[in-house]
């Protein structure tokens, strides 16, 4: 454990998922691939530093990690290798699935080879977005959702029962969100299916619906300070206080609030969506048998899922991973049900539809 | 052919000369050498061929292959090619941009903020290059110049973070004006076009500030000397004859910028504004968000490249002009 | 020369210093700030985030992967981009100006575009993404930038030394090598510079076109993801200082080797 002092973060998730990898030794016997390498595509920490090691030592499977940093790079990387792509394991998230699926770069995942399958959360495992042309294509481990953030010093909670507190004249100039996903927020808080699957059968509806939701954020530009895109603007804005409120990845947000920073998030009256990161299997992976070895050891254990839920902000969708957790990451990563009751998964059926009609809205939002 | 013709080009010290010429003296002799040489530069023509040929296949290859490729893709419906998808050549990736006001205006928004940006850039490092190259001694030079690259060394991503925390609204600057009692509340310099300047100002300045250090360079003294003999003051010095001499280096200083201005992507999206969208921005979003539109991110790719291209070349035969009808 | 002129112009020769090097003292300093998030105010300070950098070998070797592609794609860029400003120089033929347009062509490319052309590019020739692939993207970009500076300098070379040479007997080659190179120098030094400076700061190419090492931009670009915290400001002060000190050795070492 000499080398895992680098970081205060990264001591704490490294040695919670040690302790994890060493507590459950129970994949070791399933492991029949011994020897050869696996190749992942994921974010930073989503892969607990100690749990690879522990991987690696046990199975011999040397584990090669490419950090990326978003889901549009991934699709165009593997895009660009396919059909002989050098990665086995990337991280997409569920509602991305589609696009990927279309161009024949994901395999369907076989789950009867995943003993520990059944150590997710069902309400992940088994949720809407999950099955798609009735195959399973990735195993969910951490979750996300679109949140409201708060500076508590600037905004107090009674203002923030309403997505509206984003667009009103007294945050004016001190506001901040992501366009894209914030349409679909606003599809939704107009009383609409931000998923647009119930418009399938209805396109001009849904161009309808698009354009009443650009003409709302048209009309609401010259009270926003920032349009952003990335985790990072959002923390640096809330810490140098550019803003005092904005729309957020509960990810971003909680890294904030667990390193101190008088931050908040909630989850408004009118609900919002939410999202999970799955690992998946590549089509014509070249290490295939590897790469179900590795997803079943690191679905063995809530530690892992702690672990990764520590050092990511996000929240983990494996059972009890909460148990692992100190009383301001838990606070940080949950919400109440009254929360909770409102949220609704981002959905991939009718993307191609919505996003047909949204990227060009979000287009016109920004030229305006 | 002999070791003292060899000799005889160079005009250095004695010993060395003596290690040179038997080195020089034995490769210009050696058989092999010799008979290569002879071969290779048995007529002018022979011998273009040869100088010319590695360049030749190193742009086809390396320098328009990929853009071919580009424009390729460009012309295509689809692309990647999904599995049981046809692809077929269109010209519609370009009529969607003429088709579509939306599009139009970070457009025209990139050209006109590019001018502008360059010609802060201009302004802003012309000064400094001329105290470089007139004002510094000789030896020094090379000095300033790499205390100005220094911070070129840290990449862009960590830098224009460093820019935020120099400018936002708990930054150094609002704290050291808040300090001195010149204000209560910060001014928001965040995520407006002076945020992008900054930045971009100082992702430019280096471009500019080496084409013309180097016109500036090459000025001989004396011409401002024999102006101010006549009587000229500074003011007309600098008008009649510097920067009359120096128009190359301000033109291609220029040329460079603005086009690369055009490209830039990370700067503008982390610095600027909601209102300050650049059409970068605008070609990234076919290949990041929506993923599966690079045709059209290619094309729209092509016309603000062809646009630049223009704009430039225009601006060059104008500075070109302005350079004979001051020379006159 | 005016007095008043050149204290004048050395003011905004430092004001400009000053400008460019804010931000960097800014970036050395929230490396000290014990938080996870750098800005101000700073509450705190630690120097763990500068220990943990030498502690960190994925750091280090990203450091050590990133400098080694500098080096190499900055060699092949001298070397072909002197040899096409030699080509193009002062010569007129037939295809000149379209030569001249295509060697510039890379470094008018959008980023993100290049980076995409070259990918694609790099599968159709068959080439296999990883250092090789990296260091070509990148030498590619860069020769444009060798020969414009080469060129300039070219311009300036007194013609007679060159026809002296000849009319003495020395072959093209010989020429080149005793004549041109020497004048060459303080150009192709400028460049390399530039050419390190610009590879190893490229993160767009080196994403598209790496494999599972990361260089150091692709490293703290997926760092990002989780914040622009202190210890990202450390990395690269730290990776600041390394390149500045190779720099120095460097130079001193090419000194020495000239006295010799």
């Amino acid at each position: 454990m000499t080398k895992l002092t680098f970081s205060r973060r990264r001591f704490l998730g490294t040695a919670a998922a040690g302790t994890a990898a060493l507590a459950s030794p129970a994949y070791l016997r399933s492991a029949h691939a011994a020897g050869g390498e696996v190749n992942i595509w994921t974010y930073n920490d989503f892969v607990p530093e100690a749990f690879k090691k522990q991987f690696e030592a046990e199975t011999g499977i040397k584990v090669n990690v490419r950090l990326v940093d978003d889901q549009g790079k991934q699709f165009n990387l593997l895009a660009a290798e396919a059909p002989n792509p050098t990665v086995d394991i990337m991280t997409v998230a569920g509602h991305r699935f589609l696009q990927f699926i279309d161009n024949d770069l994901l395999a369907p995942l076989d789950t009867d080879r995943l003993s520990n399958w059944g150590k997710i959360n069902p309400t992940f495992s088994e949720s809407d977005w999950s099955t798609i042309n009735g195959h399973k294509w990735g195993a969910p481990i951490l979750s996300g959702m679109e949140v409201l953030a708060y500076n508590t010093e600037l905004v107090s909670p009674e203002e923030v029962k309403s997505w509206d507190v984003l667009f009103s004249e007294k945050y004016k100039g001190q506001t901040a969100y992501i366009l894209q996903d914030m349409m679909s927020i606003i599809m939704l808080k107009m009383g609409y299916d931000g998923n647009m699957v119930a418009y399938l059968d209805d396109p001009a509806k849904a161009e309808a619906i698009v354009e009443e939701a650009k003409q709302y954020l048209i009309d609401k530009k010259p009270l926003v300070r920032k349009y952003y895109d990335g985790g990072a603007e959002v923390q640096q804005m809330f810490v140098n206080q550019d803003i005092a409120l904005g729309h957020s990845w509960n990810g971003p947000a909680a890294a904030l609030i667990n390193d101190g920073f008088p931050l908040a998030m909630t989850i408004p009256q009118e609900g919002s969506y939410g999202f999970v990161y799955t690992y998946n299997i590549a089509n014509n992976a070249p290490n295939a048998d590897n790469a179900y070895t590795f997803l079943n050891a690191i679905l063995a254990s809530p530690e892992i899922g702690a672990a990764m839920t520590k050092a990511s902000g996000f929240i983990s969708t494996y059972k009890d991973a909460s148990n692992y957790l100190t009383d301001l990451e838990k606070k940080s990563t949950s919400f109440t049900d009254e929360e909770m009751s409102t949220l609704k998964f981002f959905r991939a059926e009718a993307n191609e539809m919505k996003y047909g009609f949204v990227d060009p809205a979000v287009e016109a939002i920004k030229a305006a | 052919m002999s070791d003292d013709l060899a000799q005889r080009t160079h005009t250095g010290q004695k010993r060395k000369e003596k290690t040179d010429l038997t080195f020089w003296g034995r490769l210009s002799n050696w058989g092999p050498y010799h008979l290569m040489m002879g071969a290779v530069t048995a007529s002018p023509r022979r011998q273009f061929v040869v100088l010319a040929i590695f360049p030749l296949v190193w742009v086809l290859f390396q320098n328009l292959g990929p853009m071919l490729q580009m424009l390729r893709v460009s012309l295509t419906d689809a692309y990647p090619v999904a599995p049981g998808v046809e692809q077929h050549f269109t010209l519609e990736n370009y009529t969607r941009f003429f088709g579509d006001q939306i599009f139009w205006q970070p457009f025209f928004r990139t050209l006109v903020f590019s001018a502008v940006f360059t010609f802060c850039t201009l302004i802003i490092t012309y000064p400094v290059a001329y105290f470089l190259a007139r004002h510094v001694s000789r030896r020094n030079q090379m000095l300033f110049l790499l205390l100005l690259l220094i911070p070129f060394w840290v990449g862009e991503i960590v830098r224009t973070y460093a820019i935020m925390i120099l400018l936002g609204n708990t930054g150094a600057v609002n704290q050291l004006l808040k300090w001195l009692g010149f204000i209560d509340r910060p001014i928001p310099f965040m995520y407006t076009s002076f945020s992008m300047g900054v930045g971009i100002v100082y992702l430019t300045a280096l471009y500019m500030l080496l084409p013309l250090y180097s016109a500036l360079e090459k000025l001989p003294k004396s011409f401002n000397e024999a102006a101010a003999d006549l009587g000229a003051s500074a003011w007309t010095r600098f008008r009649r004859v510097t920067l009359p001499l120096t128009l190359e280096g301000i033109s291609s200083g220029c040329t460079l910028v603005f086009l690369i201005s055009t490209g830039f992507y990370a700067t503008p999206v982390l610095l600027g504004g909601p209102s300050t969208t650049v059409f970068a921005e605008t070609i990234a979003g076919f290949f990041h968000v929506a993923g599966d539109e690079w045709p059209t991110g290619a094309a729209f790719a092509t016309i603000m490249f062809a646009a630049a291209l223009i704009l430039t070349g225009t601006f060059q035969k104008f500075m070109n002009a302005l350079r004979k009808g001051d020379t006159k | 020369m005016n007095r008043g002129n050149r204290i004048l112009l050395s003011c905004i020769y430092w004001a400009f210093v000053l400008y460019v090097f804010v931000p960097l003292m800014l970036m050395v300093v929230m490396g000290f700030k014990d938080s996870k998030f750098i800005g101000f105010p700073i509450r705190s300070w630690t120097l763990e985030w500068y220990t943990g950098v030498f502690a960190d070998t994925e750091v280090l070797s990203a450091f050590g992967y990133s400098t080694s592609i500098a080096v190499l794609s900055t060699i092949i860029s001298i070397v072909v981009g002197t040899w096409i400003a030699i080509l193009l120089e002062g010569r007129k033929f037939v295809g000149r100006n379209t030569i001249y347009a295509l060697t510039i062509l890379p470094a008018l490319i959008p980023g993100i575009i290049s980076a995409i052309a070259f990918r694609i590019y790099a599968r159709w020739l068959g080439i296999e993404p990883g250092m090789g692939a990296i260091v070509w993207s990148h030498a590619v970009h860069n020769v444009p930038f060798v020969v414009l500076v080469v060129m300039a300098r070219l311009s300036t070379l007194p013609k007679t030394q060159l026809e002296a040479a000849r009319d003495l007997g020395a072959d093209p080659f010989i020429t080149f090598l005793r004549i041109t190179l020497p004048y060459l120098v303080p150009a192709i030094l400028g460049a390399s510079i530039f050419c390190l400076l610009l590879s190893f700061d490229d993160f767009v190419r080196s994403f598209f076109l790496g494999g599972y090492e990361p260089t150091l931009p692709v490293l703290i670009f997926a760092k990002l993801k989780s914040g622009m915290s202190p210890e990202i400001n450390a990395i690269a002060t730290v990776a600041l200082l390394l390149t500045g000190a190779i720099g120095i050795w460097a130079e001193r070492f090419t000194r020495r080797l000239n006295k010799d």
